[in-house]
């Protein structure tokens, strides 16, 4: 009975000094003195995922140069919406690590859901999804990657750990839109 | 017969039947890799052992024999971990590089791996390696044995079915190297059947590699379009290039074997040169116009011909087309001039018909190999159609039984043959006449009343036997074989249709064994693949559907061109038979069709007869359609459509009934399929066939499906065969030699000209004279010669063949940079030549 009571004062009390509107309101200042979450993308700031991340596909090249892909099409073979396509072709010039190499690598990114079985399939560690998620165009001539461009090292290097955010830079040109990340200058994520 | 237990399960099979053989019949799997049914057994893999009970050892099945009562386990521990170390031994030294491996995907020893292996293996040591890089053995194999499994499948396939015997094991144990002598290139068939045979990718195909993998072909059943053995092959494309032509173990006559043609001389499909559109002349050039105007075009000169008007219709279209092309002349253009070959004469085709009794229905050449006795004669057949070559030896390995080769030429099948006879060139029919006096001789009752014997039984032995220029021993040897114990069978050539004058001496034989009461199956031996088809369909100027009597008999190529110079000839529609290369004397083929109002030629290529035409229409190659080929011992095989016809061109049979339709709409039947069955209904050979087993594989490899064997018709007795006879241009000093002509090993008419891959295997013309020839002449194998007729000389590669008949030069009608054609004179008979050293 009289525990009951005593629940009752403190109610009152608290009612009388706005304790819960105190509370909520304390929230809502902590987080105009705590600094900004958002991230100021794309002009300043990137996020840079972390190395699990499946995003763009890109073609890997041994410590030589030489083309890991041997065109062996296991890729296309174990995709699920069968998206790779590769053409092999003979080529002992020294492209590749073998004598086999890829006459056409191309991804078609519409149909890609990202779940990395090409990566898994490849016997060389050729193919892996990398760290560039930046794939919308206005036309949809950039959803087919093809090997040439696939080839090139894309900005975020495999050995980079990754998880950060990092200061960027914004080019609009008549090339396209960028955004510049600088992994030197990298801070953790603010949340 | 023998009953045996196997996994507990009682069966009865035949004795000798092998415990692989039984415990497949009896539904339990046994993996091989060195077992092939066809070939003999070495039992090298060790990959079938089985567990015996009261035996401590396992033991291949696939060379040991059932005993009565045997008690056999296939799945025991024992067996399956046996299967494991196997297969971890093969591997301890395998390269294992499936990903650049071009059987990656259809390989036997990753399916077995998969199935029955350890998935980890122990040994850790390095690999042995044969060599560092692939090496190209030939210009259609490349070879990888780091990757071999030492099943010696090619060594058997190339030695005991293909008969060239250039594989053998360099080497012993793991080292042991399944190569060519010192790995020097091959000089060989080029056949790739080693490639075929081989479970893992050993032995490649050059023109695929790096191409594609096997999950990305699409492919369809068909048949070889080349020589008229009608090999069953797969064609498969990728992106719309045919990149593979493959047989399969156990399907069809030839089961997993092809010859060079068949395997790589699918190429031309592909080829930039097809033709794609519609031509019509204008102002003397052929300018690309539409269907309708190309067609409008022909109608009109087909109304303004009347009924001088003639078609000739090539031996490698389908049967649907052919019906319909003969239905086009004789129901709607009211002409019956309508022929399928420009080689032979009308008359020779009805003679060898009547001789070979092709009116009588199909003939297998299985059963014809059963006989105790075979005689080939009038053929190369080693080269005129290689896969008929393969069934003869295999089969006459494995069997007692008389084999005897009667050619001019030496040929790769003579070391399978118990008697060789080597005769003058042209000189089947003495030869013959010969073999059937001496029978005579000694059945004289018996054969008294055999029609034909008249001609021979007042002649001298000598005399016959001097004409064929073989000695009198040897005639009595085959006349001995021929009627000794048991059956007979005969391979008849095309050697027959082009030395017409041979073919009574063939009826003769044959009308004189049956009448002594022998089985006879004769096998008619031609080099266009639907040849017999298009008999069959009636494309013949003397008899119709079925070889059925017509009711006015027409003309045939000759007497067209003849009519054609004369002016009588107005039109002439030519469906992908190139004349003016085939036709004996070009110059004068070349006069005719200029003398000729309208010519329309439809073909794949812009052959040298197309560019003559008025009106050249596009036409499709056997991968674009759908249809029936009738191959020479009568079987019908379907062919199936792999692409579509490049660009504008259409298939055949639309573009013969589009013709048809411009006179009248409802010609028809209006496709491939409604045209089979109006065959079925109006020609009774075709009524019954069965198309169902085409493309399925055969239980234990049994290749000889007697269902699609065509029926008898029994109509021969309306054909015409008088006036037969051969003539040569008289023997002279000056010109030594008999030309003789046919195809070589890895050609077929003009058609594999196009095949990149093929003219890759023998880029110019060869001429071939024996070695005793070419050494009394001065002359060395390789050696460039000049052969010089009296109309025509031309420059060419020597290459000489010890064993061979003298006097005779044997050129390839194949090659385009020497016509052989250009040494005949319409006339005047087979031409004679010389050859000196250029
Ligand atoms: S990520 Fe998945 S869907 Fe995309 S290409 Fe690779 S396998 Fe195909
Ligand atoms: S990326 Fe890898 S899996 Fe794909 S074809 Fe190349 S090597 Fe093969
Ligand atoms: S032969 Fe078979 S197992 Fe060997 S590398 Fe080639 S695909 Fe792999
Ligand atoms: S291609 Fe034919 S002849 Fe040549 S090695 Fe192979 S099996 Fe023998
Ligand atoms: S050319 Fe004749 S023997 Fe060769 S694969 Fe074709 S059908 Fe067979
Ligand atoms: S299959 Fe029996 S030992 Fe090779």
């Amino acid at each position: 009975m009289s525990g009951k009571e005593r629940l009752n004062i403190f109610e009152l009390i608290k009612k009388v000094v706005f304790t819960d509107f105190v509370k909520g309101l304390s929230i809502t200042l902590g987080y105009n003195v705590r600094g900004s979450m958002t991230l100021k993308y794309p002009d300043q700031e990137k996020w840079i995922p972390y190395k699990r991340f499946r995003g763009l596909h890109t073609l890997n090249r041994d410590e030589n140069g030489r083309e890991l892909c041997v065109a062996c099409e296991l890729c296309s073979k174990a995709c699920p919406t069968q998206c790779i396509t590769v053409i092999p072709m003979e080529d002992d010039t020294g492209r590749g690590i073998s004598d086999r190499v890829a006459k056409v690598w191309k991804v078609d990114l519409v149909r890609c859901l990202f779940c990395g079985y090409c990566e898994d399939a490849c016997p060389t560690r050729a193919v892996r999804l990398g760290r560039d998620y930046e794939l919308a165009c206005s036309d949809s001539s950039c959803n087919l990657k093809q090997r040439e461009e696939l080839l090139v090292p894309q900005s975020v290097p495999e050995s980079f750990e990754g998880g950060v955010v990092a200061a960027s830079t914004f080019e609009a040109s008549p090339a396209g839109l960028r955004v510049k990340a600088d992994l030197t200058k990298t801070k953790k994520r603010p949340w | 017969m023998s009953t045996v237990k196997i996994n507990g399960k009682e069966v009865t099979v035949k004795d000798g039947t092998l415990i692989l053989d039984a415990a497949r019949d009896a539904g339990f799997e046994i993996p091989t890799f060195c077992y092939q049914a066809d070939l003999m057994g070495v039992g090298s893999c060790r990959m079938c052992l089985v567990e015996i009970e009261g035996q401590k050892k396992l033991q291949p099945s696939c060379i040991t024999p059932v005993l009565h009562g045997m008690s056999i386990h296939t799945e025991t521990p024992t067996v399956m971990s046996a299967r494991a170390s196997m297969l971890e031994f093969l591997l301890a030294n395998h390269a294992l590089d499936c990903p650049v491996c071009d059987k990656g995907g259809e390989c036997e020893l990753q399916d077995m791996v998969y199935k029955y292996g350890p998935h980890k293996g122990r040994h850790a040591e390095p690999k042995f390696k044969f060599q560092e890089k692939d090496y190209v053995l030939s210009p259609v194999i490349i070879k990888n044995s780091n990757r071999c499994v030492q099943c010696m499948k090619c060594v058997r396939v190339c030695g005991e079915v293909v008969g060239a015997n250039v594989l053998g094991a360099l080497g012993r144990g793991d080292h042991q190297e399944e190569t060519s002598f010192l790995r020097s290139f091959l000089d060989c068939d080029q056949d790739g059947n080693c490639i075929e045979v081989c479970p893992v990718g050993c032995f490649m195909r050059l023109p695929y590699r790096y191409k594609t993998r096997p999950w990305d072909l699409k492919g369809k059943d068909t048949v070889c379009p080349y020589c008229a053995t009608g090999c069953r092959m797969v064609i498969e494309e990728r992106d719309g290039i045919v990149i593979r032509a493959k047989a399969q173990l156990g399907v069809g006559l030839n089961s997993e074997t092809l010859c060079a043609r068949g395997r790589f001389g699918f190429d031309f499909i592909n080829s930039p040169e097809r033709l794609t559109k519609p031509l019509v002349k204008r102002f003397g050039t052929l300018e690309p116009a539409s269907w309708e105007e190309a067609l409008g075009v022909i109608k009109d000169n087909f109304i303004a011909a009347g009924k001088n008007i003639g078609g000739i219709a090539s031996a490698r279209l389908t049967d649907e087309e052919l019906y319909l092309f003969q239905k086009l002349f004789r129901s709607m253009l009211g002409s019956p001039n309508i022929d399928s070959s420009a080689r032979w004469a009308p008359e020779a085709v009805e003679g060898f018909i009547k001789a070979t009794g092709m009116d009588e229905g199909g003939a297998s050449a299985f059963d014809c190999m059963e006989s105790d006795t075979v005689l080939i004669t009038g053929t190369h057949l080693s080269d005129e159609n290689p896969v008929t070559d393969y069934i003869v030896r295999r089969i006459s390995a494995g069997r007692a039984m008389n084999l005897v080769i009667a050619s001019p030429r030496a040929m790769k099948l003579d070391s399978s043959a118990s008697q060789i006879v080597r005769h003058n060139a042209a000189a089947e029919g003495h030869l013959l006449d010969a073999v059937t006096l001496s029978v005579y001789g000694g059945n004289v009752d018996k054969l008294r009343d055999v029609p034909g014997i008249n001609r021979i039984k007042d002649a001298r032995q000598d005399d016959l036997a001097g004409k064929a220029g073989c000695s009198a021993d040897d005639i009595k040897a085959i006349a001995r074989k021929l009627t000794g114990e048991g059956s007979v069978g005969l391979f008849a050539g095309t050697e027959f249709l082009r030395y017409p004058g041979s073919i009574p001496g063939l009826a003769l034989l044959k009308n004189a064994l049956k009448a002594l009461g022998k089985k006879v199956t004769i096998i008619p031996v031609l080099d266009r693949a639907n040849q017999r088809g298009a008999w069959e369909m009636g494309v013949h100027p003397g008899f119709g559907p079925g070889y059925s009597p017509v009711k006015e008999r027409g003309m045939g190529c000759a007497d067209m061109l003849e009519a054609a110079s004369s002016g009588e000839l107005q039109a002439l529609y030519v469906v992908q038979s190139d004349i003016v290369a085939m036709h004996p004397d070009e110059n004068f083929v070349r006069g005719a069709l200029s003398g000729l109002k309208f010519l329309v030629v439809q073909d794949c290529f812009m052959s040298e007869t197309a560019r003559l035409a008025n009106v050249v229409l596009p036409a499709s190659s056997f991968a674009e359609k759908d249809g029936i080929l009738t191959n020479q011992e009568g079987r019908a095989q379907i062919i199936r459509k792999l692409l579509p016809p490049p660009v504008k061109a259409k298939r055949d049979i639309d573009i013969i009934r589009a013709v048809g339709e411009t006179f009248d709409r409802s010609f028809g039947p209006k496709n491939p399929v409604l045209v089979l069955d109006e065959i079925r209904k109006e020609v009774g050979m075709y009524g019954e066939v069965s198309l169902a087993f085409n493309n399925k594989r055969n239980v234990d490899n049994k290749l000889d499906l007697k269902e699609a064997l065509v029926k008898p018709a029994g109509l021969a007795e309306g054909l015409n065969a008088s006036g037969l006879e051969t003539k040569l241009e008289p023997k002279t000093d000056e010109h030594p030699f008999l030309l003789a002509t046919g195809n070589h090993l890895f050609h077929s008419g003009r058609l594999s000209r196009k095949s990149p891959t093929l003219i890759g295997l023998l880029k110019n013309a060869i001429v071939e004279i024996s070695a005793e020839d070419a050494s009394a002449l001065g002359l060395m194998n390789g050696d460039k010669v000049r052969i010089k007729g009296r109309y025509y000389e031309a420059y060419a590669t020597l290459h000489t063949r010890s064993g061979s008949k003298g006097g005779v030069a044997f050129i390839a009608e194949n090659y385009d940079d020497v016509p052989v054609n250009r040494f005949f004179r319409r006339g005047e008979g087979v031409p004679r030549v010389s050859i000196t050293k250029a």
